[in-house]
């Protein structure tokens, strides 16, 4: 048995989605993730270093996805290493946190760096994190459900920490992109090593 | 004894010629005019004099009031360009600022005894977690690949697949994909 790029590919998954979580600093963008990924929650407060990210990988219509999710730093200072990863994603979380008021006025501020820096059609998705801490809202749900129709983007509360609606909002944004991407054999094409690092490693084995 | 109503207009005989308003020149006036009609029964001619006063005291209500309202004028106008004066001063210590004198407003002081100050260029921040990302993601493929043959889906002996071992290049064949590795890597 030769094995090649595709054939290796295909053995542990049909797509690999980029995801890219942004949002300003503080409102539970890692914690998001780490929920998903690890389905974990740590309460200490380490800020993000410029960029990481996680691999999940999701099975949707009979379809193994591979969810490389992209997470950003927040903060102003990083603005230019995050944004040069805007480009690559398919879908973007735009995260604000329900107990903090300028997190949820800088909405606009992140779509009009989507607009400058994403792709036209990636797709949004806009997250209020920290719903378990009903006590400290400062955003009401039916404000964010009217910024994210305004804008013509999904949205849920979630919580990282009650593991509220996390996966839920995964699941939907990869099969918004899902929906949109044509449906042919497109595990070659898939095995993105541009840019932002990407899964890359499986070039040099089918050159031997 | 002749304090009270009376003493009160004269009071302004007294005071300082620049300090005087048109109501002192109305108490001066009125002063003198009290004092023309204790002598106005005596002749004739002390009508004419009566006469010349009062266009007298018109003319220095006049004057009066429109050197009061010039004061007015020129303390604010003197008020006016003391704000302006800070304005300059406040945007001129910025701009020096920039030039290295002293610290702007948008410039950060840098203690070199502090162990923590920054030390990093963004494009040097930049390279080294796109470094970091690239070797997580190649370990995590790796990790999926170790996990493939432990499962039994991929066959041991299949010599293609085993130039993982980047580090030792035991064979010259092998050293040869070892390069190509790292020249495709060198492209991410």
């Amino acid at each position: 048995m030769k094995l090649t790029l595709k054939s290796l590919a295909s053995l542990t998954y049909d797509l690999l989605f980029k995801l890219l979580l942004i949002g300003d600093s503080g409102v539970g963008k890692t914690c998001v993730l780490f929920r998903f990924s690890d389905d974990a929650f740590n309460t200490t407060f380490i800020s993000t270093i410029g960029i990481d990210f996680k691999i999940k990988t999701v099975e949707l219509q009979g379809k193994k996805i591979k969810l490389q999710i992209w997470d950003t730093a927040g903060q102003e200072r990083f603005h230019t290493i995050t944004t040069s990863y805007y480009r690559g994603a398919m879908g973007i979380m735009l995260v604000y946190d329900i107990t903090n008021a300028k997190s949820f006025e800088n909405i606009s501020k992140w779509l009009r760096n989507i607009d400058e820096h994403a792709n036209e059609d990636v797709e949004r998705m806009l997250l209020g994190n920290k719903c378990d801490m009903e006590d400290k809202r400062v955003v009401p749900k039916a404000k964010g459900e009217q910024i994210a129709r305004e804008h013509g983007i999904r949205f849920f509360e979630t919580s990282a920490k009650a593991n509220i609606n996390i996966e839920k909002a995964f699941l939907t944004l990869a099969e918004d992109i899902l929906r949109k991407t044509p449906v042919k054999e497109p595990n070659s094409e898939n095995v993105d090593i541009s840019s932002g690092g990407g899964v890359t490693g499986w070039k040099s084995k089918c050159c031997s | 004894m002749e304090f009270g109503e009376e003493s009160s207009p004269a009071l302004a005989f007294e005071k300082d010629a620049f300090e005087l308003t048109v109501e002192d020149v109305y108490d001066i006036s009125y002063v003198i005019g009290r004092d023309l009609l204790k002598i106005s029964s005596t002749g004739e001619e002390v009508s004419d004099l009566q006469f010349r006063i009062v266009r007298v005291l018109e003319m220095f209500e006049t004057l009066v009031n429109k050197y009061n309202l010039s004061v007015e004028e020129l303390k604010m106008e003197r008020d006016n360009l003391k704000a302006e004066l800070d304005r300059i001063i406040r945007e001129g210590s910025s701009s020096s600022g920039q030039s290295g004198q002293t610290v702007g407003a948008n410039q950060l002081v840098v203690d070199l005894n502090d162990p923590n100050r920054p030390r990093f260029t963004m494009q040097e921040l930049k390279e080294v977690l796109q470094e970091r990302n690239q070797l997580k993601a190649q370990l995590m493929v790796a990790q999926e690949e170790l996990q493939l043959y432990k499962s039994g889906i991929l066959p041991q002996s299949e010599p293609a697949m085993v130039d993982v071992d980047l580090g030792t290049p035991a064979a010259t064949e092998d050293s040869s994909s070892t390069i190509n590795e790292k020249t495709t890597i060198g492209k991410l």
